[in-house]
């Protein structure tokens, strides 16, 4: 449990860039897009850590803008430097991904 | 940017539309939070609000705040701390200057008034030497910072209990508040008159006192900015 969650976490700070990269979104709307894709143990606060995290190192922004719903909400944007690091993580992910899990299946299966 | 009071006032009037249940939850977890004095407050404000917005949001659709905390609230709090930005040290150091001249006033102010009321029954000595005074003054602070870590540590010992058990933080507080009151009495006693005298009458105590508490309510207002 622990080893996956440490797993998770390093793919997660790229999976929320991912998905803040293709719409501006805000916390809520952000943990259901994340839930949908189909990402095991995601408790809705699991993104917030993240959030703070991708902010410190100026890779996301928030700022406030009314939301569908109404209410003023904190919207997170992908900025030029967390643009960079999404396209450094991609291409490394992309190097790693397949031959990584082409081992790990043969393994298991073993 | 929303300004930290701002926030703290809408975090107020929000955190009422929570049900019984998320609110107990989401007041320990801010709490907590909030009595991390090392961190900054302006981003633990935010990261406190988005939080709250995303209780309210999600309890529409019959979310728990335990859904959304997970099943360790206290070790995701201490997760969210860790990721916040560090208190500034410009800001910190002006906290508690603030904070110990605010102390020094409400003494200083105190100890006038007690005088007036004194010197209606009795001649009130007011020789006093500069080395008791400046001791004194180095104890209260002394008092003071202990008193708030003690204070903020009984506090945080109390969250995250399934079973609430007020009156043991009670009983802690009221005997942390009895000690430094002894402590206080002691040292006015023990503490010995050294060093150059001086007189001082009541009404100075207590101009002094105000003028002390209008620089600690100044400073303070700098430390947020």
């Amino acid at each position: 449990m622990a080893s996956r969650s440490q797993l998770l976490k390093g793919v997660l700070d790229a999976c929320v860039m991912a998905v803040v990269e293709a719409e501006p979104v805000y916390g809520y709307e952000l943990s259901q897009k994340l839930q949908q894709i189909g990402l095991p143990d995601i408790s809705d606060g699991t993104i917030y850590p993240v959030l703070l995290r991708l902010q410190k190192n100026g890779f996301i922004k928030g700022e406030m803008r009314p939301s569908a719903s109404g209410p003023n909400r904190k919207y997170y944007f992908l900025t030029d430097s967390g643009k960079k690091e999404l396209e450094e993580i991609s291409e490394e992910w992309r190097q790693i991904a397949a031959p990584v899990s082409e081992l790990l299946k043969r393994s298991g299966t073993q | 940017m929303r300004m930290t009071d701002e926030l703290i006032e809408q975090n107020n009037n929000k955190r009422e539309d929570l049900n019984e249940e998320n609110l107990a939850v989401y007041e320990d977890f801010l709490v907590y939070v909030r009595t991390d004095l090392r961190i900054d407050e302006h981003a633990s404000e935010e990261v406190l609000m988005d939080l709250l917005d995303h209780l309210l949001e999600g309890q529409q659709y019959g979310k728990s705040a335990a859904e959304v905390f997970g099943s360790n609230p206290k070790a995701y709090a201490d997760e969210l701390i860790e990721n916040l930005p560090r208190e500034k040290k410009r800001s910190s150091a002006l906290f508690a200057i603030s904070q110990v001249a605010g102390l020094a006033g409400w003494f200083s102010l105190t100890y006038g008034i007690v005088n007036v009321l004194l010197s209606l029954f009795k001649p009130v000595e007011t020789d006093v030497s500069l080395g008791h005074l400046l001791s004194l003054l180095v104890v209260i602070m002394g008092i003071g910072f202990v008193g708030v870590v003690l204070f903020f540590k009984i506090i945080r010992s109390t969250l995250f209990k399934a079973k609430k058990k007020p009156l043991g933080g009670y009983v802690k507080a009221g005997l942390a508040g009895a000690g430094a009151f002894a402590v206080m009495m002691l040292a006015i006693i023990l503490i010995p008159e050294f060093g150059p005298v001086i007189s001082i009458e009541w009404w100075m105590y207590t101009i002094g006192g105000l003028l002390l508490l209008a620089a600690s309510k100044i400073i303070s207002s700098f430390s947020r900015k």
